[in-house]
């Protein structure tokens, strides 16, 4: 595993932070995680602001976004994101509790690459993330400037 | 032919006219000679001119200058000498002279004094023709409900009609006389030069009046002006009709009032609509998180521990998570539900055929490896819309699936109904399970089911769901069933 890319989480709940942890670590997925609580933390480590002005430059390989979040919330980081030529190429994965068509339609609207809506059943989680982390995080191609370890 | 008819009349006319000269002279003449005989004597002259009087009185000039030479010529012949010759001697002419001014004279103020009588006497026929009518008129004008009233420049009533009396409670004995807007406690909508000035341009005005009547009620009335002009052009009357038009803007503030409450209840609605979203949102976010951990902890935990855990807590754990599974199906059916209700309804054409291929494809994945024998017959298009109805199909073949899982062959049937002239009726029939009549009408309820949860699977919102989206396409549901022989369920949506 030793060409995993990193994976940016934006994630508020801890407990879905855990799970979601858990469910790569079961499927060997040992990608390096940063979790960021919130859509400014998220921005910040985009940008190396802040606390991470001094991370190192290379993006990470696929971000898994949660869209309800405290103080910037999913779909403005998207839009940040998506809206910037730096950072557009990066995969972005909305990853949410959310059944909302209006969500879903403003995400492939804003250029989500995946909408993915977390399933209650642990399989089908397990299954999603798995999926998500196969295919973004190995056999896709990342894009120049994001490092593979 | 109306010509030949009217020459006779005025030819017997004449005879008529100049005939009463001829005649007049001729008594004139016998009475005079008859009184000569008897030694009165100077009676013909005055007789003469009597005679052309009379014929100038009723007659006029042309028979009176006839009697007039008639009598000359008579005079001459029968009463100056020499007797019985037309011979006129020099001493007579001042004579003749005398009586033809004298005859000329009478004649004149005969036909005058005659000409003045006559006018007079038609313009007295005149004048009670036209009482007559005014009359009449002035007591049509009493006949209608409307109120008609006239004042003149100085706002002084001069015509109160019993509509008038009707409306405001004055007599016209109250009224007329009485300075108008002091009487009524006129209100006006626009300042009275104004409309004065309208009236003087145009000769009209139209408008609303709030006045008061005699009981002291304030009503409101619909005023029509017209001016009345002299001779002269000069602004003489103003003819005034109102109609009470008091209900009418009750009504108007009625519905006024009415519809303010309506906007009120519809921004509320909309309001509770929105919280209703918010709310659905949050629950689809925040009540399905909980959940999801608990079932993700709890196979965690089942993982972990399955070595240490005896039967009975592999059952709980088991029972914990299917729980938790069952509970986010309710919500998302639930949520389904409720979105049916605020989204709004797309309206195109809609293919049913088409649809209902669609459908089948996709819901009979889920059914490999059993038989099922599928008669699909042609369905008409409709309008509604489609991602809705696919919703219906869905749920009903789903269902026709799911209900004839116990059936070694199971037969499921789509087709048309008759409906009425504007609606397409279709139905989905299957042999399973059927249900009981008794409970048809616990079918379409939210949450309702009818078989047993370990029997059939299912949250109980399915066939609510397709009632909901056929009620909006203004359709109607209904289910036939026999309980363990299959069921038929009816949708109508309008036809395209």
């Amino acid at each position: 595993m030793e060409n995993l890319g990193r994976i940016l989480m934006v994630e508020d709940d801890p407990k879905d932070v855990e799970l979601t942890m858990t469910a790569l670590e079961g499927h060997n997925l040992a990608n390096e995680v940063i979790v960021t609580r919130d859509g400014e933390e998220a921005l910040d480590y985009l940008y190396r602001r802040g606390k991470y002005t001094t991370r190192s430059s290379d993006h990470p390989a696929v971000i898994l976004l949660d869209l309800k979040l405290p103080k910037i919330d999913g779909l403005e980081v998207l839009r940040q994101v998506k809206s910037d030529v730096n950072l557009m190429m990066i995969p972005v994965v909305v990853l949410t509790s959310s059944h909302e068509e209006k969500d879903l339609v403003t995400s492939y609207k804003l250029g989500v690459n995946a909408y993915v809506v977390k399933p209650v059943d642990f399989h089908e989680f397990v299954n999603a993330i798995k999926e998500l982390g196969v295919f973004w995080a190995i056999i896709n191609a990342a894009p120049p400037g994001s490092v593979r370890k | 032919m109306a010509r030949s008819n009217i020459q006779p009349r005025k030819i017997q006319s004449m005879i008529q006219r100049y005939g009463l000269a001829v005649f007049s002279v001729a008594i004139a003449l016998e009475s005079a000679l008859f009184l000569a005989r008897h030694n009165f004597q100077g009676v013909e002259f005055p007789l003469f001119l009597f005679a052309m009087a009379l014929t100038a009185w009723y007659q006029g000039t042309g028979p009176a200058i006839l009697a007039l030479l008639l009598s000359s010529v008579a005079f001459n012949y029968y009463f100056t000498e020499p007797l019985h010759t037309f011979y006129v001697t020099r001493s007579e002419v001042p004579y003749y002279v005398m009586f033809i001014l004298f005859a000329s004279l009478v004649t004149w103020f005969s036909a005058v004094r005659r000409r003045v009588e006559l006018e007079l006497l038609g313009a007295r026929d005149e004048l009670q023709a036209e009482v007559i009518e005014r009359t009449q008129q002035a007591s049509l004008l009493d006949l209608t409900h409307d109120t008609i009233f006239v004042r003149d420049m100085g706002n002084s009533i001069t015509y109160w009609n019993r509509g008038a009396q009707e409306l405001y409670g004055w007599t016209p004995g109250q009224a007329i006389g009485a300075r108008s807007y002091d009487l009524l406690r006129t209100v006006f909508p626009v300042p009275l030069e104004d409309i004065h000035a309208e009236l003087l341009r145009t000769g009209r005005w139209e408008g609303e009046l709030k006045r008061t009547r005699s009981d002291g009620a304030t009503i409101a009335v619909s005023s029509r002006w017209s001016l009345r002009r002299d001779e002269n052009e000069r602004p003489a009357a103003i003819l005034e009709t109102n109609n009470d038009i008091s209900d009418q803007k009750r009504r108007e503030e009625e519905i006024r009032g009415l519809n303010a409450e309506l906007a009120k209840w519809s921004a509320e609605l909309q309001a509770a609509n929105k919280e209703l979203e918010a709310f659905a949102y949050s629950v689809s976010h925040d009540l399905r998180a909980p959940l999801r951990h608990m079932a993700g902890f709890a196979e965690l935990l089942q993982k972990k521990a399955s070595s240490v855990l005896d039967d009975k807590s592999q059952r709980y754990m088991t029972m914990i998570l299917e729980s938790a599974k069952r509970m986010g199906d309710l919500i998302d059916d639930l949520l389904a539900f409720s979105r049916m209700g605020r989204v709004e309804a797309q309206m195109t054409i809609v293919d049913l055929d088409q649809l209902v291929k669609e459908v089948v494809g996709e819901v009979r994945q889920g059914s490999e490896g059993r038989e099922i024998v599928w008669r699909i017959d042609s369905l008409p298009t409709c309008c509604g819309d489609r991602s809705m109805l696919r919703i219906v199909l869905v749920n009903l073949v789903s269902n026709a699936i799911k209900f004839t899982r116990q059936r070694a062959r199971a037969e499921i049937e789509i087709g048309r109904a008759e409906g009425s002239e504007h609606e397409a009726v279709v139905f989905v029939r299957d042999n399973g399970a059927g249900f009981d009549m008794k409970y048809v009408d616990k079918l379409f309820g939210v949450f309702q089911r009818l078989h047993h949860a370990d029997a059939f699977e299912g949250t109980g919102i399915g066939l609510a769901t397709v009632q909901r989206i056929i009620y909006r396409h203004g359709g109607k549901v209904r289910a036939e069933g026999v309980v363990d022989q299959g069921a038929t369920f009816y949708f109508s949506v309008p036809k395209a």
